[in-house]
C-alpha cells in the first residue's frame, strides 16, 4: 500500500464530507422535489463504507453525524449512532459480497438512507418526541428514500471518482483482475 | 470498533439529552457552529447561484404544473358555463313555449321537440328534431318556439322529422302586419340569407318600421293556412318603394342559429278552418257554403291568439 494513498484518504474523505454537508445544508435542503429535500449525508457515508470496508465506514460514519449534529443543531449523537451503522453495514456488504453490479449503488443508497430515516424516526419516538406514527411519515419516508435512490448514482460516481485515486490497493480486486486477465482472453498465454 | 463508536453515540446520546441547554455539549456545540458560521455564509452565498438556477427550473416546472392544472380547470369552467348556457337557453324557450300554450297554442295539440341536427349548407335552412309520426307530427304541421314561427314540417320518419325554417327559400306563409289587417306572404329575401320579404301588401298600407308581422292564419293556398293566425313572425325592418303592391323587409324575431327547443303544432289551423266549415256546413238551410268559408276564415284570421 503507498503511503501517499494512505495519508490522502482521510484527508479526501474529510473534505468531502465537509463540502457535501455544507452542500447539503446550503442547497439540497433548500430544493424539494417531490414536496421533500433529500439527504446527501447517508448516501455519502453508505458509499464509503462500501469503497473503503467496515471500519472506514462505522469511523467515517459517526464522524459524518457527529459534523451534521453539531452544524445543525441536532441532538448530539444521534445522527452519530445512525451513521455509524450505516457505514458498518455498508462496508460489511462489500468485505462479505462485494457486489459489482451496475445497480448496487442505487439499492444501497435506497436502503441506507431507508434505514437511516426508520432510525431517526425510532430514535425520536424512543427520546419522547410527541409525534404520532402518521400515514405521512411513512409516505414522507418512502419519497426520501425514492429521491435518494434516484440520486445515489451520481452520487456514487462522484465519490468514487473522488476517492478512487486515495483508496488502498485490495488484494481481492488484484486476484479478481489477475483472474479476468488469465480467462477472459488477454493474457498471450490464452491467445496463443 | 464498531461497538466502541456504538457506545460512544450512545453515552453523547444519553449526555446531550440529559444535560440542560446551558451544558457543557450544548456549549460545544455553539462554540463549533460559532466557528463554522462564517464558512457556512461564505458557502451560503458562493452556492447561491446554484441554488436559484436549481431552484428557477423547479420554479419553472412547477409553473409549468400549475399553469397545466389552471387550464384544465378553466376548460373545465368554460365547458360548465356552456353546458349552463345551454340550459338557461332551454329553460327560456320552455318557458316561453309554457307562455306561448297560455296564449292558447295549445289548442293545436303542440309536441314538444327537441332540435337534433341543423343543416350546414346555407342553401338548404333546414333542422331536424326528435320527434316524428309516432308523436303525431305529420307533414306541413307548423313548428314554433317561444319566440314566434319557426317553419314547418317537411319531412316526416317515425321518430324525427325535418323542419323547413321560415328561412328557406320553399317557404311562404301567409302573414299581416300587426296593427293593421292588411296581408301579405312572407318569403326569405333573395340575396339576403336570414331576412325576409313580407310582400302584396295592399297599396293602401302605411308599414312602419319595428311594425310586427305576424301569421295571418288566412287561406293562402287552395286548401287552407297552415299556420294558427297571431303568431309572431318578426319585426319590420324597412320599407320598399314600389308601385302597385308594397313589400317590407322583415327581420325574424325567432333566432334561428340557435334553436334548441320547438313545439310542432299537429292540429293546425287548416284543421280547426275544416272543422269550422264541417260545422257550417251543417247549419239550416240559408247558411251556404260560402257563408261557412267566411265564419271559417274570419276564425282563421281572428281566432285563438288573434
Amino acid at each position: 500500500m503507498s503511503p501517499t494513498r494512505t495519508a490522502s484518504l482521510p484527508l479526501r474523505l474529510a473534505a468531502m464530507a465537509l463540502l457535501l454537508t455544507l452542500i447539503q445544508v446550503g442547497v439540497v435542503s433548500e430544493i424539494p422535489v417531490f414536496g421533500v429535500n433529500a439527504d446527501l449525508s447517508p448516501l455519502l457515508v453508505a458509499f464509503v463504507g462500501l469503497l473503503c470496508g467496515s471500519t472506514v465506514g462505522a469511523v467515517y460514519g459517526f464522524a459524518t453525524g457527529l459534523l451534521v449534529d453539531l452544524l445543525l443543531l441536532q441532538t448530539l449523537g444521534l445522527s452519530s449512532l445512525i451513521f455509524t451503522l450505516v457505514g458498518y453495514f455498508c462496508g460489511r456488504l462489500r468485505e462479505l459480497r462485494d457486489p459489482h453490479a451496475a445497480l448496487t449503488p442505487l439499492l444501497v443508497g435506497a436502503g441506507a438512507a431507508g434505514a437511516s430515516l426508520v432510525g431517526y424516526s425510532l430514535m425520536e419516538f424512543m427520546l419522547g418526541v410527541d409525534a404520532p406514527v402518521s400515514l405521512e411519515l411513512l409516505r414522507q419516508i418512502v419519497l426520501i428514500t425514492v429521491v435518494d435512490a434516484i440520486i445515489s448514482l451520481p452520487l456514487w460516481a462522484l465519490v468514487r471518482a473522488w476517492l478512487e485515486s486515495a483508496l488502498p490497493e485490495d488484494p481481492r480486486r488484484r486476484r479478481r483482475r489477475r483472474r479476468a486477465y488469465t480467462t477472459g482472453g488477454l493474457s498471450p498465454l490464452s491467445r496463443s | 470498533m464498531l461497538v466502541l463508536l456504538v457506545v460512544l453515540s450512545l453515552l453523547l446520546l444519553t449526555a446531550y439529552f440529559g444535560e440542560a441547554p446551558s451544558g457543557r455539549l450544548h456549549g460545544v456545540q455553539r462554540a463549533f457552529l460559532t466557528v463554522v458560521s462564517p464558512i457556512q455564509n461564505g458557502a451560503n452565498k458562493a452556492l447561491k447561484p446554484v441554488r436559484d438556477t436549481i431552484g428557477w427550473f423547479g420554479e419553472t416546472l412547477s409553473a409549468k404544473g400549475q399553469r397545466d392544472k389552471l387550464k384544465r380547470e378553466n376548460n373545465a369552467l368554460r365547458k360548465q358555463f356552456v353546458a349552463d348556457q345551454g340550459e338557461k337557453t332551454s329553460l327560456r324557450q320552455l318557458q316561453a313555449l309554457y307562455h306561448l300554450d297560455q296564449l292558447g297554442v295549445g289548442e293545436y295539440h303542440p309536441v314538444s321537440a327537441t332540435v337534433v341536427a341543423k343543416s350546414p349548407n346555407i342553401w338548404y335552412e333546414t333542422v331536424t328534431i326528435d320527434a316524428g309520426s309516432n308523436a303525431g307530427v305529420r307533414v306541413d304541421d307548423p313548428v314554433v318556439n317561444g319566440e314566434g314561427l319557426v317553419g314547418k314540417v317537411a319531412q316526416v320518419a317515425s321518430d324525427g322529422a325535418q323542419v323547413d325554417l321560415i328561412t328557406d327559400s320553399s317557404m311562404g306563409v301567409s302573414a299581416r302586419l300587426g296593427k293593421s289587417t292588411a296581408t301579405g306572404i312572407v318569403q326569405p329575401k333573395v340575396g339576403e340569407p336570414g331576412n325576409l320579404l313580407l310582400q302584396y301588401l295592399p297599396s293602401t298600407t302605411q308599414p312602419n318600421a319595428g311594425e310586427f308581422v305576424v301569421t295571418s292564419g288566412t287561406v293562402a293556398s287552395p286548401d287552407d293556412s297552415l299556420y294558427p293566425p297571431g303568431l309572431l313572425i318578426g319585426q319590420v325592418s324597412s320599407v320598399n318603394e314600389e308601385t302597385g303592391f308594397k313589400s317590407v323587409n322583415v327581420r325574424p324575431s325567432v333566432k334561428l342559429q340557435n334553436l334548441d327547443v320547438v313545439q310542432v303544432l299537429t292540429s293546425s289551423a287548416g284543421s280547426h278552418a275544416n272543422s269550422i266549415a264541417g260545422l257550417a256546413a251543417a247549419l239550416p238551410a240559408g247558411k251556404g257554403a260560402s257563408g261557412s268559408d267566411a265564419g271559417a276564415e274570419q276564425y282563421a284570421s281572428t281566432g285563438s291568439g288573434g
